[in-house]
């Protein structure tokens, strides 16, 4: 990466915020239409009850726990990015993290809201949550779905606050640099940060061990979402694999999201010099490892579909390749465990244009994965009295997808011209320090 | 001058001068209120003195409280309705770890930024008047108490040091 001076990257930082284009303003309107839409969609499903999605025996999971499973894996590797890479001291974390991690929080809060839309009756949700009510009623601990619920609210709410402790010293330093009601409300969100060295200590240490606790907390996430499935006895679905399975699964979807947001950010806010080719090809590296980890574990889930003797597993796996979902089946296949491997030549890892076509590639394969996966179990089960289909996707799930994509790209619109998208901060850190003395050594010389 | 204090503020462009600023005012015994820098730089605190910090400390009692409060959870409740369903234990131990654990990290992360704000004093929205924007930015800070006699002997070792501006705390 290039060298710069700390005003250089202050600079820098500070005219990715400007005033927007109205081409911005034409985005924003875009996305919030798509947002309304979603909303519409909700509200008419709210009115009408649930027989307005696709859901009813024998799938009663549809596309609003893909949407969940899905939102949720792209959150992991903003975590991966921002906590066990920082763990890692990986050098290309950087620039990417800052903006990896606010797709985390967009993700989650996309994610957070597809089980009140998979809910009937959304206005009673608060029952899940356990609060002293005269009935002593509570909800069952020993549920995968109230894990989830506590696991999700937990992933939330960590991945905000982790954010907010790292954007604080660089809310500090807009707020010097602005003037205004921009300064007034940087000033806010700063919390009065001095970058005083007591300060400096406290934060070093808080913002470790945030790494330290988001790592694991990362892992058990998404195994907690597996969990949703592999607890039950379901053909397809009751397996020890999920865990591992489902965590690679997120990172190879979530880093595929960061290519795909960041390879038009950069040019967008023209930090071409700072998000650079070698960080992306790292990030394509990486998605060749979660590439191949998502092949061995088609593969093993096959393999012991096969070679357990288990009649009913083999029956599902021989059905989600040739039956009515086996296109889709197919194209997980190819999308997520082959296409990746292209990034292993270097004229593809280092082409923009690939780069982004692999990466919503992925993005779609890691779609349909959750598509067959949760729909083609329920759908062929044990006892062929209960074999069935997926009704849906109807137009109200339609819309609610086409909702739940605005949603997340207008907060990640909004997100990058407001808040700097590279850390500030963490980018002063990585360059030499100022010196005065050794003449030529250090970019840092005044 | 607002409060008691009274001192000056040396401003510095290379973290070296600052930190030879506060070993010399160190030596000769004044008293350093702070220093800035626009990066956390651990020689500066241990310059000043201070290595560790306390934060750690709420964490790990956040995250016990935590898996005490996950299990208590899980065991309280399922002691509420005390039926053997299915021949399993009423209050079995695997699932509520998963609980326990979700909790240890939840309540460990309050704990630990809890602990960050209160021993870095903010949020304090007033900033002393003596702070300078440019400290955000690529300027370093020394903050020294003196009395009106001593300035003229600390603003000699802050310009000797390297200070490019050397201005009083009450400016």
């Amino acid at each position: 990466m290039k060298s710069y001076t700390y005003k250089e990257i202050d600079e820098k930082i500070v005219s990715t915020l400007s005033p927007p284009t109205k081409g911005y303003f034409g985005i924003v309107a875009l996305l919030i239409l798509g947002l309304l839409t979603g909303g519409a969609c909700w509200a008419y499903q709210i009115a009408v009850g649930l027989g307005a999605a696709g859901v009813m025996h024998p799938v009663a999971w549809g596309t609003y726990l893909i949407n969940f499973v899905f939102w949720v894996g792209i959150a992991h590797s903003g975590t991966l990015i921002s906590a066990i890479l920082y763990l890692f001291r990986t050098p290309w974390r950087t620039p990417l993290a800052r903006s990896a991690e606010a797709m985390t929080v967009f993700a989650v809060v996309t994610a957070g809201l597809f089980p009140f839309i998979h809910l009937g009756r959304v206005w009673i949700v608060y029952w899940i949550m356990p609060y002293p009510n005269q009935r002593n009623l509570w909800p069952n601990f020993q549920s995968p779905l109230v894990f989830d619920v506590i696991a999700i609210s937990t992933y939330l709410t960590v991945s905000i606050l982790f954010w907010y402790t790292g954007l604080i010293p660089d809310f500090a330093a807009l707020r010097d640099r602005f003037k205004g009601i921009r300064k007034k409300i940087y000033g806010l969100f700063s919390l009065g940060w001095t970058g005083s060295s007591d300060q400096w200590r406290h934060h070093g240490w808080g913002y470790l061990l945030f790494a330290a606790l988001a790592t694991p907390l990362v892992i058990s996430v998404h195994s907690v979402v597996s969990w949703d499935f592999a607890l039950g006895i379901v053909p397809g679905w009751h397996s020890t694999i999920f865990a591992p399975y489902f965590v690679a699964g997120a990172i190879h979807s979530g880093l595929a999201m960061v290519l795909t947001l960041l390879i038009p950010m950069r040019r967008l806010l023209k930090l071409e010099d700072i998000i650079s080719m070698y960080v992306l090809e790292n990030v394509a590296k990486t998605i060749v490892f979660t590439g191949l980890i998502m092949g061995y574990s088609y593969a093993t889930e096959l393999f012991m579909a096969w070679y357990s003797g288990n009649l009913v597993e083999r029956a599902v796996f021989d059905w989600r390749a040739t039956g009515p979902y086996g296109f889709l089946f197919w194209v997980m296949i190819v999308c997520n465990s082959i296409v990746p491997l292209f990034f292993f030549l270097k004229r593809i890892r280092t082409s923009l244009a690939a780069m982004m076509i692999i990466s919503i590639l992925i993005n779609i394969g890691m779609y349909y994965e959750r598509y067959v996966i949760i729909l083609s179990s329920v759908a062929h089960e044990f006892d062929p009295y209960s074999w069935g289909r997926y009704f849906g996707p109807t137009c109200v799930e339609f819309g609610i997808l086409i909702g739940s994509f605005s949603l997340f790209f207008l907060l990640f619109v909004l997100f990058a011209k407001f808040i700097p998208t590279v850390s500030i901060t963490e980018l002063k850190e990585d360059q030499p320090m100022p010196v005065k003395r050794q003449a030529g050594e250090g970019r840092n010389e005044r | 001058m607002k409060g008691n204090k009274e001192g000056l503020v040396g401003v510095f462009s290379y973290p070296e001068d600052l930190l030879s600023a506060l070993k010399m005012a160190k030596k000769e015994g004044l008293r350093i209120l702070t220093a800035y820098s626009p990066v956390k730089h651990e020689e500066i605190s241990e310059a000043l003195g201070k290595k560790s910090s306390m934060v750690r400390y709420f964490t790990l009692a956040g995250g016990i409280l935590g898996i005490l409060s996950g299990f208590g959870l899980g065991f309280y409740t399922s002691m509420q309705w005390n039926l053997i369903v299915s021949g399993k234990p009423v209050s079995p131990i695997p699932p509520y770890i998963i609980i326990a654990f979700e909790f240890c990290i939840l309540i460990g992360v309050f704990f630990n930024l809890g602990a960050v704000l209160l021993f870095s004093r903010i949020p304090w929205f007033r900033l002393k008047n003596y702070y300078d924007p440019r400290f955000s930015e690529d300027r370093y800070g020394a903050v020294i108490l003196c009395d009106e006699p001593e300035k003229e002997k600390v603003r000699e070792i802050l310009t000797k040091a390297g200070a490019e501006e050397v201005y009083d705390i009450a400016r």
